[in-house]
C-alpha cells in the first residue's frame, strides 16, 4: 500500500503543477503517470536514450516545460513513472499497475489529470495505414524525430493544426497542404472576444509565418471527404466545403499523398472520472462530455479534484492554472494553510484561458454535416471491425443507446474500450433515433480501463513488495 | 507506410539517437536505434503495417501514436501482445506482427 495525503493521475501540465502546488503547501504527493518520463503530450520529453547533440539546436518547445519538470522534483512528491491507474474499488484509493506488479494507493484526495486525445473522426479509409490523428504526426516528430510520410497531407479544422505544421516543416517534412475546414468569415462574429487574448494571437500569426516562409499551401473551406489506397492511403479527396461543413459538388480534388494527418480538436480522457462515479455533463464548447466539477475543481465525489484537459479542452494555459488550483484546493481541504495570493492568481488565469479556450472551441466546433461522409461501408469500432451499416441496421427504439449497440454489435468491446468508438457510435445513435447527443448515454466503463496483462491480474491477492519510483 | 527517420531528409535531428541495436520481427533481423518505439523501428523500415486485423484482414499501422486506440498491437516474446508505439525496442527483442486467424 503506497500511502499520500494527495493522488495526482497524469503528469502533464496540469499534473505537474497539482503536484507542485499541493507538495509546496505541505502535503505529500504521489504522481502516477503512464510514460517513463514526465510531461504529458505538451510537454513530451524525448526517450532518455536519445541525446541531446547540440543544445543551441535545440527549439524552445523541447525546453519549456523544464520550469515544471524542476518544481516537480520536490521531496514530497513522488513519481510513479510507467504506472497505470487502471481501478478504484474503495474511496480513496487508486489500482495501479507498473510491468511486473500491482499496488495500491490510498489518498485523502485524488487529482484526476489524464489530459485529452485527438477527437476520432470517420471517414472512408480512416483506417488505412498512413492515415493518423494530428496528435501521432506530433509525437512522431518530437518524441521520435520521424516524419510520417513523404508527402503528408495536414487537415481538419482547429488552431492545433499550426504547430503540427511548423513541427512537420522544421523535421524537413513535405507538407502537400494545410486544409482547414472553416473559413475565416465564419469567424468574424466571434472577432471581438479575441479582445485582450493578444498573446495567442501572436502565436498564431508565428505559425503562419513558418507557413508561409516554407511555401506550404494553406486553404481554408476545405474537408477531407475519404482516403483511398491498397496497403496504405496513396491518394486523399478532397472538396471545398460550406460553413456547414457540406462539400460541395464539383470541387472534389484527389490529392496524392503517403501521410494524412487529421485533427478535429481534442476530447478529453473521462476514463478514470467515470469509474470513480463522477457526474458528467455535455459541454460541446468544452470538448463533449467533461466531469462537473466546482470552483475549486472538486468532482461530484468528495475528495476527487480535476484539472486540465480533462476538464474541458482549453489549452495549457488552463491547465497550468487549474492544477495550481485542484492542488491548492485539495491541501485546504487537508486543513494545510495555502497562500490566498497563489490561490486567486490561478483563480483569475484559469478564467482567461478557458475564456479564450471556449471562443476557439467554438470556431472550430465540428459541423454535424461531417457525419454525413461516412458511409456504411466504413469502419465505426476499429477494434472489432464493425461497420457504420452494421449499426444503423440495428438501431431502433429500444436499442437508441450506446450500451445496447455494443450488446448487440460488439462495438467499444475491443482493446481501446470504446475510447475511439464512443463518440462516434453516440453519434450514430443521436441521428438514427433523433435523440440530442447529449441524451445519448456512454459505454459503461468497467475495471481495468486499459488492459492488463491476466497473469498480472492472477496476483491481485498476493502482497507486493515496494515498488521502486521514478 | 512511409514513416521514416528525420536524418534521411536533414543532415541531422537535434537529437543523437540511441545505441544502435538488433530486434527480429517475423524472425527477420531489424536494425534498430535504443530509445524508438518498436512501431518506429518497423514502419521507419519500409514495412507497410504493424498487423492484418482479425475479421477482413485489414492492415493497420498507426492512428493516435499516443497509447490510446490499441491499433497498433504487436506480439512480443516473452510479454505478450503490446501497443507498438508505446513500446520500446531492447536488444534481441522478437516480435511478430499479428494476422487474421492466427493461433496463438
Amino acid at each position: 500500500m503506497i500511502e499520500a495525503d494527495i493522488a495526482v493521475v497524469g503528469a502533464g501540465p496540469a499534473g505537474l503543477a497539482a503536484a507542485s502546488a499541493a507538495a509546496e503547501a505541505g502535503a505529500s504527493v504521489v504522481l502516477v503517470d503512464e510514460y517513463p518520463r514526465v510531461g504529458g503530450q505538451y510537454y513530451r520529453q524525448p526517450p532518455a536514450e536519445f541525446r541531446v547533440d547540440d543544445p543551441a539546436r535545440l527549439d524552445a518547445e523541447y525546453t519549456r516545460g523544464e520550469h515544471l519538470f524542476r518544481r516537480a522534483r520536490h521531496p514530497r512528491i513522488r513519481v510513479l513513472a510507467e504506472t497505470l491507474v487502471w481501478g478504484s474499488f474503495e474511496p480513496g484509493t487508486l489500482e495501479i499497475a507498473q510491468a511486473e506488479r500491482l499496488e495500491r494507493i490510498r489518498a485523502r484526495a485524488i487529482i484526476v489529470c489524464t489530459g485529452a486525445y485527438d477527437r476520432p473522426v470517420a471517414f472512408p479509409g480512416w483506417d488505412l495505414p498512413g492515415v493518423m490523428t494530428a496528435g501521432a504526426a506530433q509525437t512522431l516528430v518530437k518524441h521520435q524525430q520521424v516524419l510520417p510520410g513523404r508527402s503528408i497531407l495536414l487537415a481538419g479544422s482547429g488552431p492545433f493544426l499550426l504547430p503540427v505544421a511548423k513541427s512537420l516543416i522544421q523535421a524537413g517534412g513535405r507538407i502537400v497542404a494545410v486544409l482547414e475546414a472553416t473559413r475565416p468569415r465564419s469567424w468574424l462574429r466571434h472577432a471581438p472576444g479575441v479582445w485582450g487574448h493578444w498573446r495567442y494571437l501572436k502565436e498564431g500569426w508565428d505559425y503562419l509565418r513558418a507557413i508561409r516562409a516554407a511555401r506550404v499551401p494553406l486553404a481554408f473551406g476545405w474537408l477531407v471527404l475519404r482516403a483511398e489506397g491498397d496497403a496504405r492511403v496513396e491518394r486523399v479527396v478532397v472538396a471545398r466545403c460550406d460553413d456547414t461543413w457540406r462539400p460541395v459538388p464539383g470541387t472534389e480534388r484527389a490529392l496524392a499523398v503517403d501521410a494524412l494527418c487529421v485533427g478535429y480538436g481534442f476530447v478529453p480522457a473521462i476514463q478514470l472520472t467515470r469509474l470513480l462515479g463522477c457526474e458528467h455533463v455535455y459541454r460541446p464548447l468544452a470538448g463533449g462530455w467533461v466531469p462537473a466539477h466546482d470552483a475549486d475543481m472538486q468532482t461530484s465525489v468528495a475528495g476527487v479534484y480535476v484539472a486540465g484537459e480533462v476538464a474541458g479542452i482549453g489549452g495549457s494555459g488552463a491547465a497550468l492554472a487549474e492544477g495550481t488550483l485542484a492542488g491548492l484546493a485539495a491541501a485546504a481541504r487537508l486543513g494545510l494553510p495555502v497562500p490566498a495570493r497563489q490561490l486567486i492568481a490561478a483563480c483569475r488565469a484559469r478564467q482567461r484561458a478557458r475564456q479564450f479556450g471556449q471562443l476557439l472551441n467554438r470556431l472550430f466546433a465540428p459541423r454535424p454535416a461531417l457525419g454525413e461522409l461516412i458511409t456504411d461501408d466504413v469502419v465505426i469500432c476499429r477494434c472489432e471491425e464493425v461497420t457504420a451499416g452494421r449499426i444503423r441496421a440495428i438501431l431502433a427504439d429500444w436499442t437508441a443507446n450506446v450500451n445496447a449497440v455494443k450488446a448487440l454489435t460488439r462495438a467499444g468491446m475491443g482493446p481501446c474500450q470504446g475510447r475511439i468508438c464512443g463518440g462516434l457510435v453516440a453519434d450514430l445513435v443521436a441521428r438514427g433515433c433523433g435523440r440530442p447527443l447529449d441524451a445519448v448515454d456512454a459505454f459503461h466503463v468497467r475495471p481495468p480501463i486499459k488492459p492488463l496483462p491476466a497473469g498480472l491480474l492472477a496476483r491481485l491477492d498476493q502482497p507486493s513488495s515496494e515498488i521502486p519510483s521514478a | 507506410m512511409a514513416i521514416h527517420r528525420i536524418e534521411e531528409i536533414q543532415s541531422h535531428s537535434p537529437f543523437e539517437r540511441g545505441a544502435p541495436l538488433t530486434i527480429e520481427v517475423d524472425g527477420e533481423p531489424l536494425p534498430a536505434r535504443a530509445g524508438e518505439t518498436i512501431a518506429t523501428a518497423i514502419l521507419a523500415s519500409g514495412r507497410p503495417a504493424l498487423r492484418w486485423t482479425r475479421t477482413r484482414g485489414r492492415p493497420r499501422a498507426l492512428y493516435c501514436g499516443i497509447g490510446v486506440c490499441f491499433d497498433c498491437l504487436v506480439i512480443v516474446e516473452g510479454r505478450g501482445t503490446v501497443r507498438a508505439c508505446q513500446t520500446f525496442v531492447a536488444p534481441g527483442m522478437r516480435v511478430s506482427l499479428p494476422r487474421p486467424h492466427d493461433e496463438r
